[in-house]
């Protein structure tokens, strides 16, 4: 039998995506949500994500900070730097920045893991006990992910602002009073709130490709690494695409 | 027992993956309370078999009746009520990596069941008993050899109390002597509890010593059943070539 055209998989792909994400919002419905999982693997991801994310929003706030100073001390407007860190950090680079971090960590192991269970049967072992897998595994780990995300995101807001600021102040030399200024007359209360959306979708692409690609993996070791491999590639496609929308009509 | 109605029918069932037909057309009914083999050469669609029995694929043709529920038709709730009556042993055991044994053979207890910790734990060291491992409740899966990891999950299969029990190639993966132990376990299993056993399997040595039926499969068909002296004497040729090979039996004449 020849392989499908990559256009029939793709097709094929959505389809069993929809089905599959259904399936689980009826299943977590029909036998309740394993609270307990949600809130070990919520805690899990929070802390286990803390550090690396911690430290690269150190460095997103500088190199905000640096690239602003560049462009805007050219033109006279060093006042405008405030304004460059605040808007671009929280808007752009911090919502897929911890979504980015999440897709690594929670999104590779969310895959991984049903991918192996899947190899070894697992997944039909739980089918055989009348355990729904769907409710069992993937829902929980779903909803902590879309939960976690959104204050990583405002974590991370907040790590690259004072970092920006520190560079700004010690390394540039900008008044602190000033910066901090036009950070905080740029971001508004809807910046925030847009970015938690932001991340709220982010979340919910990163964890249902996930969990779609790990439930779905073909048997053995090659398996569970394409299934892995697709699953990152898709969640970061799909990420990156939908910022476009969401800024587009947010800011557009 | 023969004439008791069977507790599983499989009429004219037929699956496909692709264009590979599977499984052509089996007719096979299996007798409750007794130990029923289905052997052959692997990829004749044995474990496809009881996958489609459990509902973990679904059929293209025919039906399977459980007591008379069709597991073909049923809905998301049959099935499921269906499944609590059936324990199945996975050919790697199909053990949760990331629990302990104790908590592997618990599970199905907590998921379907309202017993107390106390109860659960208590439960779980009778099962580990039954199967010769007690006191291994803290071990990881991980840990254990090819034939503790089958027996750990022979516990897990019958902690619901099964009617049916399913195994699926008992002995793949284990040396001769490891392979006559879970044979043994079978049995003494059968003994004990007097529920419906399938075994799917291809060792035709450990087929005649627990079987009280065996049904042959090859290329998708059921081509020969009946108890074992009615297997070890079939004209049926593929039956004769494959004990032969196995039991180092005299071939009969091909015309007989």
């Amino acid at each position: 039998m020849s392989r499908p055209g990559p256009a029939t998989q793709l097709v094929r792909h959505v389809g069993a995506y929809a089905i599959f994400f259904g399936d689980c919002v009826v299943s977590s419905a029909r036998y309740g949500l394993r609270w307990a999982r949600l809130i070990d693997e919520a805690r899990r991801l929070g802390v286990g994500s803390f550090v690396v994310l911690a430290t690269m929003a150190v460095f997103v706030g500088t190199n905000l900070a640096i690239q602003g100073h560049a462009s805007f001390s050219a033109l006279g407007a060093q006042s405008l730097v405030g304004m460059f860190v605040a808007l671009g950090g929280v808007r752009e680079v911090c919502p897929l920045l911890a979504a980015t971090m999440v897709a690594a960590k929670a999104g590779t192991e969310m895959t991984a893991q049903l991918a192996v269970m899947r190899s070894k049967e697992q997944i039909d072992a739980l089918e055989v006990m009348a355990v729904d897998p769907r409710a069992e595994l993937v829902s929980p780990s779903v909803l902590a992910i879309m939960l976690i995300l959104p204050a990583l995101t405002i974590i991370s807001i907040a790590i690259s602002i004072v970092a920006a600021a520190l560079v700004a102040v010690f390394q540039l030399g900008l008044e602190s009073g000033e910066f901090m200024f036009f950070v905080m007359d740029n971001i508004s209360i809807w910046d925030l709130v847009a970015a938690i959306v932001k991340s709220l979708c982010f979340g919910a692409i990163i964890a249902t490709v996930s969990g779609y690609f790990g439930f779905h993996s073909e048997r053995g070791p090659a398996g569970v690494g394409r299934a892995t491999n697709q699953a990152v590639v898709t969640m970061c496609v799909l990420c990156i695409s939908v910022n476009f929308f969401l800024s587009a009509s947010f800011y557009g | 027992m023969a004439d008791s109605e069977p507790i599983i029918r499989f009429q004219g069932l037929r699956k496909s993956f692709g264009d590979r037909v599977v499984l052509d057309g089996v007719d096979l009914d299996i007798p409750r309370g007794e130990t029923t083999v289905v052997l052959g050469p692997s990829g004749t669609g044995k474990s496809v078999l009881i996958k489609l029995l459990v509902g973990l694929l679904d059929a293209d043709e025919g039906s399977i009746l459980v007591d008379g529920t069709d597991v073909t038709t049923a809905g998301h709730t049959e099935l499921f009520a269906l499944r609590k009556r059936i324990g199945m042993l996975f050919q790697d055991g199909a053990l949760f990596d990331s629990m302990s044994v104790g908590e592997n053979i618990a599970f199905p207890l907590r998921r379907h069941t309202s017993l107390s910790d106390a109860e659960i734990a208590e439960q779980v060291a009778l099962r580990l008993r039954q199967v010769g491992l007690p006191g291994t409740e803290d071990m990881a899966p991980s840990s254990l050899s090819g034939g503790m990891r089958k027996r750990v999950s022979l516990a897990r299969a019958v902690v619901l109390e099964p009617e049916i029990l399913l195994f699926d190639e008992p002995n793949s993966g284990l040396d001769p002597i490891t392979s006559d132990e879970i044979d043994a376990l079978i049995a003494e299993m059968k003994e004990e509890l007097g529920i419906t056993f399938i075994v799917i399997s291809h060792d035709i040595v450990g087929a005649f010593a627990i079987a009280d039926k065996i049904a042959m499969l090859y290329k998708g068909a059921v081509v020969a059943e009946g108890r074992p002296d009615v297997i070890l004497n079939s004209p049926e040729p593929i039956v004769r070539r494959f004990l032969a090979r196995n039991m180092k039996l005299p071939d009969l004449p091909e015309d007989a």
